[in-house]
């Protein structure tokens, strides 16, 4: 029923200035453009998901990494506590 | 005393336990009631399920029921030496250290496979799926044994472990149920092709039972490590305990 | 020198990962079967991998710290099981984001799923003992970690043994050579990271450590300075 080729359905004059649009039918077209949809459709949901996997693992470093910067301070605070103690009492 | 004596030390000290055991049978009868309460619970939970349904669930109702009574059993053997103070006295004794971790589990394993006798049973009478566990009783004799050796191997080490310092018995839930778990899902993979009558049953009892063997011995080899260990950190983190 | 090492590591990791992440999204082809979703793959893997490198070190670490009584690879095996911790979980997210792409299901019960979640259970079993086990426990988190280390090869096995949703020991194997020339950047990158991380844990363990020994001494000295003054 469908019809796949690339002819126009109304003759053409050489000499005319009208070119008619050439395609495919629009039955065709319209099963085309529902699998396009279908595609963009799973691509966009694929992206979110590979955006959102990006993004939290990005997070659970960060938050490591916060977390060392924290003990580090703790750490640094530590130190110059017991270095002030240690010349406190001589 | 050489070993060899190894094994008749480790009996030794699993008929002492047994022997002080049959004297009030507390952990008999609590073990045991505890099964049945179990038992009890997972038929009034799972007792609508339909027959291929049952198939998939006793196997995960028998080990789970296993590691809670595991727990509980490992617990109270532990807590009992803490209170009466006995396993110092027991590490200063000429006694080999492998020889004190093969007498509790040993004692431990047969709580657990006593336990199972009102299990198996239980089950096999509340869910007709579990019927193929009556009529092949040494594959389940066997299966059940596999599967205890396994959870009590890695339970008694760190029970004793737990147990050697001044541990908190909370922690022994948070270690033991994700160390025991892949031998029980071995052994609920087994048990359920036992269930189905699946010919791999066989192969899965052998991969239960290296399981076994390589559990038994990583807990022989580390069990000296895990009681001695106290000094040296312990000093370092009771003298700077409040700081943490 | 070493005290560097980090911050080498992490420049460098810095560098590696723009190029990585172009590699992948705009320089690999998308993959036939499932889509543009693959492109998680390039990250989940070297994670997983990273997970048993870090959980077979802590192991090893773990065994060291029993035989010789050493404070260094007592350190080394917590560090190391605080980045099986955080790679575990990123593999553990990841894994199930790219199965809901993909298939829709985002747990299945799969054995290497399993597996995974269960090193990550023993491990943080292992963190949860160090921080808050009484005096003698370093020892008992020592035993929990060789143990969690020979959980490793029962994951990598586990595809084998059970027949399993998880695509199959040999993918990574027969990659075509564009998905690998993605494949190593991220690895990079990702190890790099890692590496800085647990070096820099490692450290502060160590201070910690030190620390704990100078307050003892100090207190020591404080309380034998007042008996006798």
């Amino acid at each position: 029923m469908s019809n796949n080729t690339l002819e126009p359905s109304v003759a053409v004059d050489p000499g005319d200035e009208y070119e008619p649009a050439l395609g495919l039918d629009r039955a065709t077209k319209a099963c085309v453009r529902a699998c396009e949809a279908e595609a963009a459709a799973k691509t966009a949901s694929d992206y979110q998901h590979i955006v959102w996997s990006y993004g939290i693992l990005w997070a659970l470093f960060a938050v490591y990494g916060v977390s060392l910067w924290r003990r580090a301070n703790r750490q640094r605070v530590e130190m110059m506590d017991l270095e002030r103690r240690l010349k406190e009492t001589p | 005393m050489r070993s060899g004596s190894l094994a008749r030390q480790a009996w030794i000290l699993a008929r002492n336990d047994l022997r002080q055991e049959s004297r009030d049978l507390e952990l008999v009868l609590t073990a045991g009631f505890f099964s049945l309460v179990v038992l009890v619970m997972f038929g009034l939970s799972f007792s609508a399920l339909d027959r291929h349904a049952q198939v998939l669930a006793i196997p995960g109702v028998l080990w789970l029921a296993v590691a809670f009574v595991g727990a509980l059993t490992l617990t109270r053997i532990f807590d009992r030496e803490r209170e009466a103070d006995t396993l110092r006295a027991l590490l200063v004794a000429p006694v080999e250290r492998q020889a004190i971790y093969l007498g509790k589990a040993a004692v431990t394993l047969l709580v657990l496979v006593g336990c199972n006798a009102i299990l198996v049973p239980g089950l096999v009478f509340l869910f007709p799926a579990a019927a193929p566990m009556a009529e092949r009783p040494l594959e389940t004799l066997a299966l059940v044994v596999l599967g205890c050796l396994a959870y009590t191997s890695v339970g008694t080490l760190f029970a004793a472990g737990l147990a050697s310092s001044s541990g908190k018995n909370v922690l022994l839930s948070v270690i033991l149920y994700p160390l025991t778990t892949p031998a029980l899902l071995l052994a609920v993979v087994a048990t359920r092709a036992l269930l189905e009558g699946h010919p791999l049953f066989l192969t899965y009892l052998g991969q239960l039972a290296a399981i076994d063997v390589v559990t038994l011995a990583l807990s022989v080899w580390l069990f000296e490590s895990v009681l001695v260990g106290a000094d040296a950190s312990a000093r370092r983190r009771s003298a700077a305990g409040p700081r943490r | 020198m070493a005290r560097l090492l980090p911050t080498v590591f992490l420049i460098v990791a810095a560098l590696v990962f723009p190029y990585s992440v172009d590699r992948i999204f705009l320089h690999t082809p998308i993959e036939r079967e499932m889509g543009t979703a693959q492109k998680i793959f390039y990250f989940h893997v070297p994670l997983a991998w990273l997970m048993m490198a870090f959980a077979v070190t802590s192991g090893i670490a773990a065994v060291v710290q029993l035989r010789r009584a050493s404070v260094r690879a007592e350190a080394t095996s917590l560090a190391a099981a605080e980045l099986v911790l955080l790679t575990g979980l990123g593999v553990l997210i990841t894994g199930p984001i790219w199965g809901h792409a993909t298939w829709g299901h985002a747990w299945t019960w799969d054995a290497r799923q399993v597996t995974t979640g269960l090193l990550w259970l023993v491990f943080a079993a292992y963190v949860l003992v160090r921080r808050y086990g009484a005096a003698g426990s370093d020892r008992l988190a020592a035993a929990l970690a060789i143990f969690g280390a020979v959980d490793v090869p029962i994951i990598y096995y586990a595809v084998r043994i059970w027949n399993t949703t998880h695509p199959g020991n040999r993918v990574v194997a027969t990659l075509p050579a564009e998905m690998w020339n993605s494949l190593w950047p991220a690895l990079i990158a990702l190890t790099l990271v890692s590496v800085a991380l647990l070096l820099v844990r490692l450290r502060q363990e160590l201070t910690d450590i030190a620390l704990d020994e100078a307050w003892i001494l100090f207190n020591e000295r404080d309380g034998h300075e007042q008996q006798h003054s």
